[in-house]
């Protein structure tokens, strides 16, 4: 395949807040205005526009997209929204990334929104639209206990005690106490907060989930000729991968997510990766609830399957350790505006290669960074791997 | 057969309803633009001068260069028929005698989608101007429909 290298070469990212006075595209242009600003270019360089946002009943407004549009920038350019649930954060970089990689578009703004607040009373009656009609619905499934199933069948599999999963918690909450756009930023949390925390579906319990959030995140990327003008500190798009599993929970493996591993395996092959634990620097894999993120990790193989906690223990996953895990804070702790909070995961890549994190600066000048999103019907992965 | 009514015929379905509820913030702008037509029954737009544009709702961007915007701007109650529809059929079906008239109503470089009142259907002309009517101060709680109608002056 000959495709064209990528760079992201600008982001932006509002405060990710528990119900922002700002209309949806009013948070969208927020983030775009300053991604555009950080890279001083102007809408006259953007040439198309790629925007991810996450189930239309969020924001309230069906073709979300489309209500979307002026504020991300769409005026008179090709625009398309793309759409896998959870995923779609890290999805939404990754058709930025073909769009300039097939030589069609030189530079591409991409962004990334969620309003969950307008849903109302909260967000998660709105998953409940999501199941299936007859066999699931009448139950009234709720996120929470859907992954309560999936966190319980990954702990009993492997033996994994709920204090191991519960410093994941405690890890990303305390890195987010140095993100200036966090909602839930604790530099004091503790294993017996989370362990403490209420009981909403057993094993998960309060502090184990994200909060819902509104937010939005942008990316300018652009064409290796384009990159080269504009910045002198690049942070190329190296690897991408995206895949699907079954969308039946019954025909699924609950405490290993292939799918996962599918879509690592895509992106790092084409970044000519061969040993992931040894060249990825810094791992964002996406955590909406703790123990996905070492499900993630295991299936991102950067850790054996059921020995995720492990990195976390021994201080590996730590913000100066050997492979520093959500050195942003993560969702646990910066928030989950669905679609932004996977594309913040990118823009943190992109601050911390270009050693521009601040307080959240990971040590050692890393090179290389893996981030990952999750969601769609709890079966679709997304990868995307950049580097310096 | 209408659209509202059930073929006898069907195949037998499962009942499910979707709980949606929505409570939508007015945003920046927003604020600013309802508020002004409750307390002082005023349309304000913003003004983009790079792109030489009046954007009516105002805004706090433009959508042609993405600045911001801050200067607003009175665009005054008076606006141009762009084009009006008339509404034979009411939302359950049923015929009405006297059709509902929509119109959009230039204002500005955008305007407002909106009734048109005091004016019959044989009167209409694009191109006429029409003025918006408020509700009594007393009676406006910050929604579009603080406006009664546009009509012909």
């Amino acid at each position: 395949m000959s495709m064209r290298k990528v760079a992201v070469v600008g982001a932006g990212m509002t405060k990710f807040v528990r119900r922002a006075q700002e209309t949806a595209k009013e948070l969208s242009w927020q983030a775009a205005h300053m991604a555009l600003e950080s890279c001083e270019m102007t809408m006259d360089d953007i040439e198309a526009v790629c925007l991810g946002t996450a189930p239309d009943s969020f924001d309230g407004i069906h073709m979300n997209g489309e209500y979307l549009s002026d504020g991300a920038g769409a005026w008179r350019k090709p625009f398309m929204r793309s759409y896998v649930g959870g995923g779609t954060g890290v999805f939404v970089p990754i058709q930025g990334w073909y769009h300039v990689a097939s030589g069609l578009f030189d530079v591409v703004l991409v962004v990334a929104e969620e309003k969950m607040s307008s849903y109302y009373p909260h967000a998660q009656a709105a998953f409940l639209t999501i199941f299936d009609h007859t066999t699931e619905r009448p139950l009234k499934p709720n996120l929470l206990w859907i992954f309560a199933l999936e966190m319980n069948r990954y702990m009993s599999t492997y033996g994994i005690r709920k204090e191991d999963i519960a410093l994941v918690s405690v890890q990303h909450k305390r890195n987010a106490a140095d993100h200036p756009c966090a909602l839930l930023g604790d530099p004091n949390i503790t294993v017996e907060d989370v362990l403490n925390s209420e009981t909403l579906a057993w094993p998960v319990q309060r502090y184990d989930v994200s909060p819902v959030s509104d937010g939005a995140v942008a990316l300018v990327l652009a064409a290796e000729h384009v990159t080269k003008r504009v910045t002198d500190k690049p942070v190329w798009i190296e690897g991408v991968g995206w895949n699907l599993d079954t969308a039946h929970w019954t025909n699924r493996d609950l405490a290993y997510p292939r799918y996962v591993e599918y879509a690592a395996r895509q992106a790092y092959e084409m970044a000519g990766i061969k040993e992931p634990r040894k060249e990825i620097h810094i791992a964002e894999p996406y955590d909406p609830f703790d123990y996905k993120a070492l499900h993630h990790l295991e299936g991102l193989q950067l850790a054996d399957r059921g020995q995720a906690a492990q990195l976390y223990v021994d201080g590996v996953a730590a913000r100066d350790g050997d492979m520093p895990v959500c050195p942003s804070g993560g969702l646990l702790g910066v928030g989950n505006p669905i679609a932004a909070a996977g594309l913040m995961k990118i823009a943190e890549l992109f601050w911390q290669l270009r050693g521009e994190a601040g307080e959240r600066q990971v040590p050692g000048q890393p090179k290389r960074g893996l981030a990952q999103a999750w969601g769609d019907l709890m079966q679709v992965g997304t990868v995307v791997i950049m580097g310096r | 057969m209408t659209l509202l009514e059930r073929d006898p015929k069907a195949a037998p379905a499962w009942r499910g309803e979707l709980p949606v509820t929505s409570r939508y913030t007015f945003g920046l702008a927003g604020e600013r633009f309802f508020r002004a037509i409750q307390e002082e029954g005023r349309i304000l737009g913003t003004r983009c001068d790079g792109c030489a544009r009046t954007y009516v709702p105002g805004t706090i961007f433009c959508e042609r260069c993405l600045g911001e915007l801050d200067k607003w701007v009175d665009v005054g109650k008076v606006g141009e028929v762009h084009t009006y529809t008339l509404l034979y059929e009411a939302p359950d079906g049923s015929q009405r005698e006297t059709p509902e008239i929509v119109a959009f109503v230039r204002l500005g470089d955008g305007g407002l989608v909106h009734r048109l009142g005091e004016v019959e259907p044989e009167a209409l002309a694009i191109g006429m101007s029409v003025q918006a009517v408020f509700k009594p101060i007393a009676e406006r709680e910050g929604s579009i429909l603080d406006i009664v109608y546009f009509r012909p002056i």
